[in-house]
């Protein structure tokens, strides 16, 4: 029986202990926003914080939670729903086009931020590396990091939807 | 002006469609194990080793292995996939899998592994190795690194 | 779940609450909706049961719903793969419906004929009927409608949403649904048509002081006439098309709400989980299976040998591709004579000898090539060649499907529903009416979803073990199992006259898929052309990959021209401009280019810029790419595109396309490579089948000419094939080093 914290709640699964982290808050707790990717721990998709630390959750056994705080993109905003400030950027850089890989870039940016909050562009090439985007968004990526770490001024959006 | 190739291919779709559908292809084999939510039949290594009364620790790193199987396989013969086959680890030279495109760092060590080597790598791969393309996968029981070591170290013998 | 879910969710970032009114004479279930833009006749009696599912909606016509708080909803045929179509035709629906935007939901269109994309498929079988007269428009639409449904043209693909059905179809439906709102306003208060006003998803007579929210009207609006050919906006009438509007899918993508065909959970259904396997190699098949080991580990329900492939299902996709890594499987030998990747282009080199110097099919000619070779001062020849290349989307394959009573459900991510559907009854033998394909979200495509195979795999697993599955494929399977781009080799020879001007021009290459245009140079006045085909086996099935043939012989051209103008001593950007003859808005690409990358700068040591243009999908796109090389190793530094596409609709969600585009086309010229060995693929996943990933993408800059005002031109995969070019063409520039193959990384390793 793994016992771990789920998104601020105590939570138990009766689950194979080698399973990876990925699929069982996927498939056992229903939360689904954690994607799969590549299962190697080579694409990012499925980053989540382990204690605050981004990890690889497909290749990171259940066992390795045990007692310890996961946070997948389902917890990252605030209890009242309020989006983050990394979330917000996102919007307003207008950053996802397919979102697929979004969950774990958003993971791997709120971590960095956390760390370092007026991160250079190398230290954003450095620590989102990891996370691989099909679409190309990268560039945006980087944009909405300035923008979430008040180093940029959020895109004016001409309709003002959304906003 | 041809055909765009996606319409092209749904118009082949229409038409095969209008020639009339074959018969399904038939299950040449069906294995049914069990039912869903039906309790398993073969008892888990955990609940095995208990009844045992002992703690098999090669079986039990069998079972933690499956963590790592998403790169690594350690059947001899087995082929290398994201990481090397890990058959025969134990006493080899770090790097030493010549069919398998290690990083620089850790082709450059000169680690030969052996349990406690392995048991250091594995609580903490890019720690013990700064470089290594295994940015995941560290193990942080020290129980189950011990068991998943003694698995390998069985594979060497 | 279920695929009509509203992208614009009720969430926290919600301004749209959903009370259950009905009002007065809506659908049962409430509401209002108004037609399909536009179908002959009105048929929201048949569509409304499909598409009305919420409280207070009324179907107004195929295409618009409207709620009893004034929520209007654009029903959108095509599927949502990162392209942004959803957002920008509800945009386009919404200007000539003059809707609030700030209340515009959009809903995925049902797997239904009903739905079919009936100008994209027109664009692309009798373009020449595109914008008939008026009187004839109706016959057009009927007769189109009635060939794309037997096509299954629920299609997205070829750039063309936009150009087709937004401007088509989407304006058509927001501007009759305008039509039919102000017609039963006008009834009702007495006053003529033409005196009515609307603004925000509301009427207003100005004269009598009336006013009223379309909500208030939709019933009514249901049943006026409806105007197959209405007059549309024109550009000074624009309120939304042109503008950079937000995204309306990008909210849920950013706190993980948004269902991808992966995150399928139908409710009430307890999903159990399937792995899968196929041939390594294309054309054979599952001789023989050993499941003991499978049989006993943890979680296994099922193991199945499908004859095409080997299937486990257990508890968990965790267990399943665990115990499917046990099963040791023989399969078929195959027939094919190419085994290795030196085979594949040993073959391809072949068939272009046996063509010598005239031979093959002509795809293209002018002039006459021969004569002119005899005559030019300069010679020029090159062979380039590039590898087979696998889409990987993010999202891997995967397909979640219920069986039960004769009756097949799935859920799955696909550019193609219609045709999943008819795959599907054919490969479980049902008729088509007794399955329903529900596609949310699509993980990324590139072209990678225009096949069913995957979906037909499931449906047979749920069928043969009686209980709903999602089959999910590894990223290994995904990377091995599926269609490709082709490898190639393209010849090219040239005569160049006594000013370097090329006089002669010819090209031999194998694979000739679509657009049929890709491999003709036509924005260059070359006088004696000849473009030849050698016909030539393709091991490894073909795919569309995002801008198809344009993909290599953009490369190819581009590269080639960059030769000439090398050849001649002209600077790259300056021997195109004189090459393009006066085109003006080919000229006006590259002149912009030239500003915004300030083409005549001198770069740093070791540093250069390269330059190409491609005109494909309708839009005429130039990319200049300066490149570092002091490290011995390319390294990007600057990256600039000029985009034509008549006109843009949404210039942020283009840019967003043209940067996706040129990344994705950077990807595969500097890492993108998938070898043959023993007739299968080596590359099985990230590791060494490689991306570009941030710290290698510099920044992005994207200027538009709207030369038009309308979409003529594409957005999804024009920027992609100027990317390769310039990026080896500005590495000849700081080198010397001519780049004839791809990829480029291992050729500076």
């Amino acid at each position: 029986m793994a016992k771990f914290i789920l998104n601020g709640e105590p939570v138990e699964m009766d689950v194979d202990p080698a399973m990876p982290i990925l699929w069982a808050v996927r498939e056992k707790a229903g939360l689904p926003g954690t994607k799969f990717g590549c299962g190697i721990a080579a694409c990012g998709a499925c980053t989540v914080h382990l204690d605050g630390q981004p990890v690889r959750s497909c290749s990171t056994a259940i066992s390795e939670a045990e007692g310890r705080e996961v946070t997948t993109i389902e917890g990252v905003s605030g209890p009242d729903g309020e989006l983050s400030a990394v979330q917000k950027a996102w919007i307003s850089e207008q950053v996802p086009q397919c979102g697929y890989c979004q969950s774990g870039q958003i993971m791997s940016a709120t971590a960095l931020l956390r760390d370092n909050p007026a991160p250079t562009d190398a230290d954003i090439d450095e620590a989102m590396s990891g996370n691989i985007c099909r679409c190309g968004t990268y560039t945006r990526i980087r944009r909405a990091i300035k923008v979430a770490s008040g180093q940029l001024e959020p895109r004016a959006d001409d309709i003002g939807q959304e906003a | 002006m041809r055909n765009n190739a996606l319409l092209a291919a749904g118009l082949l779709t229409a038409m095969l469609a209008a020639c009339g559908s074959s018969e399904p292809a038939p299950v040449v084999e069906q294995i049914v194990v069990r039912e869903p939510g039906a309790p398993a039949a073969n008892a888990t290594m955990e609940q095995s080793a208990e009844t045992a009364g002992e703690v098999d620790l090669v079986s039990l790193g069998m079972d933690a292995f499956q963590a790592c199987a998403g790169c690594h396989n350690a059947d001899e013969g087995g082929p290398n996939m994201a990481g090397p086959n890990l058959y025969g680890v134990v006493g080899r030279k770090a790097g030493g899998v010549e069919s398998y495109s290690y990083s620089d760092a850790l082709a450059g060590s000169d680690i030969t592994w052996d349990a406690a080597s392995l048991d250091r790598f594995l609580a903490n791969p890019s720690g013990y190795v700064p470089g290594t393309d295994m940015v995941a996968g560290a193990v942080r029981d020290g129980e189950r690194r011990a068991a998943i070591v003694a698995y390998l170290a069985s594979t060497s013998e | 779940m279920n695929d009509m879910t509203p992208e614009k969710k009720p969430s926290k970032l919600g301004k749209w609450s959903r009370r259950g009114f009905i009002g007065a004479g809506v659908l049962a279930g409430g509401g209002l909706l108004i037609g399909i833009g536009v179908r002959p006749g009105n048929p929201i009696g048949k569509l409304a049961p499909k598409v009305a599912a919420g409280a207070g909606e009324q179907l107004v016509n195929s295409w618009v719903k409207i709620d009893t708080d004034n929520i209007v909803t654009a029903i959108v045929p095509h599927c949502e793969m990162g392209q942004g179509a959803h957002s920008v035709l509800a945009q386009m629906l919404a200007d000539e419906l003059d809707a609030d935007w700030n209340n515009v939901r959009v809903m995925q269109a049902p797997t239904d004929g009903s739905y079919v994309v009936t100008d994209t498929a027109r664009m692309f079988v009798a373009p020449f009927t595109m914008n008939a007269a008026d009187w004839l428009e109706p016959t057009w639409n009927g007769l189109f409608t009635q060939v794309a449904r037997m096509a299954d043209a629920l299609i997205t693909g070829g750039s063309s949403s936009i150009r087709t059905t937004g401007q088509h179809q989407m304006r058509i439906a927001g501007a009759a649904a305008r039509k039919m709102l102000v017609g039963a306003a006008a009834d009702e208060w007495g006053v003529p048509a033409s005196e009515i006003e609307t603004r925000n998803s509301t009427l207003m007579h100005k004269a009598s002081g009336k006013s009223a929210s379309y909500a208030e009207f939709a019933t009514a609006a249901a049943d006026q006439p409806m105007d197959q050919t209405p007059t549309l906006k024109s550009p000074d009438q624009y309120r939304l098309i042109g503008k950079s509007a937000g995204r309306t899918d990008i909210p849920s993508k950013v706190d993980g709400t948004a269902t991808f065909g992966l995150d399928a959970a139908p409710e009430g259904v307890a999903l159990s989980y399937a792995a899968s396997v196929r041939p390594p190699v294309p054309g054979t098949s599952v001789a023989s299976m050993d499941a003991s080991r499978a049989r006993e580990m943890n979680g296994v329900l099922q193991i199945l040998n499908m004859g095409d492939f080997v299937a486990v299902v257990a508890d968990s996709y965790w267990q399943a591709q665990q115990a499917l890594n046990t099963v040791e499987i023989e399969w078929t030998k195959s027939e094919s004579p190419i085994r290795t990747t030196q085979d594949q282009f040993d073959a391809y080199a072949k068939a272009m000898d046996d063509a010598g110097a005239t031979g093959g099919e002509m795809a293209a000619s002018k002039g006459d090539a021969q004569a002119a070779f005899a005559d030019a001062k300069t010679a020029l020849e090159a062979e380039y060649k590039v590898p087979y290349l696998a889409h990987a989307p993010m999202e891997p394959i995967n397909c979640t499907a219920s069986f039960k009573d004769g009756k097949c459900d799935v859920w799955t991510s696909t550019q193609v529903p219609l045709m999943v559907r008819s795959a599907i009854a054919e490969g479980i033998g049902v008729s088509k009416d007794d399955v329903t394909v529900h596609h949310p979200y699509l993980g990324g495509s590139f072209g990678r979803r225009l096949e069913a195979v995957y979906a037909t795999m499931a449906a047979r697993v749920a069928q043969a073990t009686g209980y709903p599955v999602k089959m999910i494929w590894s990223r290994e399977e995904d990377t091995q199992k599926a269609l490709y781009r082709p490898a190639e080799l393209s010849r090219f020879k040239a005569g160049l006259d006594a000013d370097g001007r090329m006089v002669a021009y010819d090209n031999i290459f194998t694979q000739r898929h679509d657009p049929a245009e890709a491999s003709v140079p036509g924005i260059y006045n070359i006088p004696n052309t000849s473009v030849r085909v050698a016909e030539a086996p393709l091991h490894l099935p073909f795919a569309a990959w995002r801008s198809v043939d344009h993909s290599q012989h953009g490369w190819f051209i581009e590269s080639f021209v960059d030769e000439a103008a090398h050849a001649a001593g002209a600077d790259p950007l300056e021997y195109r401009l004189a090459m393009l003859d006066g085109s003006e808005r080919h000229t006006a690409v590259l002149n912009k280019l030239a500003e915004i990358s300030d083409w005549k700068a001198k770069r740093p040591e070791g540093s250069a810029v390269g330059v190409a243009i491609v005109e494909s999908f309708g839009s005429i796109v130039a990319e200049a790419i300066e490149v570092d090389m002091s490290s011995g190793k390319p390294v990007m530094t600057n990256i600039w595109a000029v985009c034509d596409a008549g006109y843009v609709v949404n210039p942020d969600g283009f840019r967003n396309q043209i940067e996706g585009g040129i990344v994705y086309g950077l990807t595969a010229a500097m890492c993108g490579e998938l070898d043959l060995q023993d007739g299968g693929i080596v590359q099985s996943n990230f590791h060494d089948y490689k991306m570009l990933r941030m710290n290698e993408v510099p920044q992005i800059t994207v200027a538009i000419i709207n030369s038009g005002t309308v979409p003529t031109g594409g957005a999804g995969e024009p920027g992609l094939p100027p990317a390769a070019p310039a990026l080896t063409n500005a590495i000849f520039a700081a080198t010397g080093k001519r780049l004839r193959e791809l990829p480029i990384a291992k050729q500076f390793a």
